[in-house]
């Protein structure tokens, strides 16, 4: 029999999810595994499971459930498998998966997303620094068409290199902002996109409430950035047991 | 469900969009066993590095790697493989 799998965990208890339906409206259970292991889980569907605001919140609100009582590893959305196959996994990786349940012991994970405001309107308070057709007709009648080219690469190339420094910069400024609350980061820098950096923190359960203070405290400081918290989450970022969490 | 201090108005939607980004990309994987479907289409991650495609493409990838496998055992003729292989194209369309 297939199952549809949610989060692994040495401290989960049947009681932490009476009478909670999971994806598809199935009837969710802890399943043992190995040693203290052991799963949630519900029976899966036949079909593969649809990515819809239902399922993915079902999938979400029994991880909660789990997280209300203890810190477990949550599964990827869709992740089924056969209890046997469940079993094998839990048996092969099991210092793997102990390591990682001993990491988020006692921690939720809290994301943040800093998206910048001014980006466009900044760029155009600069005057000259777009290199459109206007500027560049100019800049040809000055210099010459070959150069005034070069002259608009080498800015377009500048400016990428300061939206990436900027960017990083930004991402220093909030791990100084959360320095000491976040026991681990993963942190994402997109330079070019709307979200310019994303982060995931593993923080104490103890130190939530201090750390969204600091959050609004940097909220406050920058009003020319949006800041996008959200959680507590399961540590959805921290969970792999591959190494592969941090990209950076 | 997590709750999302925003600043945006799109509650909702936000909320369902800061899930979907955590639980769609992050958390355990046990390889080729995660399968989703979007907007009717079946998809297969798999692994840790996240491969994703549909599973068909999939499937059909397989499906000729057996053939291949069977063809230099000689357990098959050579031109039961032809028409397979014609349909061409990579393995899957690689995620991240």
């Amino acid at each position: 029999m297939s199952l549809y799998v949610y989060c692994l965990g040495d401290e989960l208890s049947e009681s932490a999810f009476g009478g909670l339906t999971g994806v598809c409206g199935a009837a969710v259970r802890v399943l043992s595994l190995k040693g203290r292991l052991s799963a949630v889980v519900s029976a899966a569907p036949a079909e593969p499971v649809a990515v819809s605001e239902e399922n993915l919140q079902a999938h979400n609100r029994v991880n909660a459930a789990a997280l209300a009582a203890s810190t477990p590893l949550p599964f990827r959305f869709g992740t089924r498998a056969a209890h046997e196959r469940l079993a094998e996994y839990a048996a092969t990786n099991e210092a793997a998966l102990a390591g990682a349940l001993a990491r988020v012991r006692g921690t939720v994970e809290m994301g943040v997303k800093l998206l910048s405001k001014a980006e466009g309107e900044g760029r155009k308070a600069e005057g000259g620094s777009e290199g459109g057709p206007e500027d560049l007709a100019s800049a040809e009648a000055a210099v010459g068409r070959g150069t005034a080219f070069l002259l608009k690469k080498r800015r377009e190339a500048l400016g990428g290199e300061e939206a990436r420094l900027r960017a990083e910069g930004l991402a220093a400024w909030l791990a100084e902002g959360v320095a000491g609350l976040a026991r681990e980061s993963a942190v994402w820098v997109s330079p070019s996109e709307a979200i310019v950096v994303r982060a995931a923190h593993l923080v104490g359960r103890e130190g939530v409430e201090e750390y969204r203070a600091r959050l609004r405290g940097l909220r406050a400081a920058r009003t020319g950035l949006r800041l996008l918290a959200s959680g507590p989450w399961p540590p959805y970022s921290f969970s792999e047991i591959s190494g592969q969490n941090h990209p950076r | 469900m997590a709750d999302v201090d925003n600043i945006l108005d799109e509650d909702e939607e936000l909320s369902l969009l800061e899930t979907l980004d955590h639980v769609i990309d992050h958390g355990l994987v046990i390889a080729g066993e995660v399968t989703i479907s979007v907007a009717g289409v079946d998809l297969i991650f798999l692994g840790l590095n996240v491969l994703l495609g549909s599973v068909e493409t999939v499937e059909r990838v397989l499906g000729e790697r057996e053939r291949r496998v069977e063809l230099l055992l000689g357990m098959v003729p050579r031109a039961a493989l032809a028409p397979k292989t014609a349909a061409g194209g990579g393995p899957a369309d690689e995620g991240e």
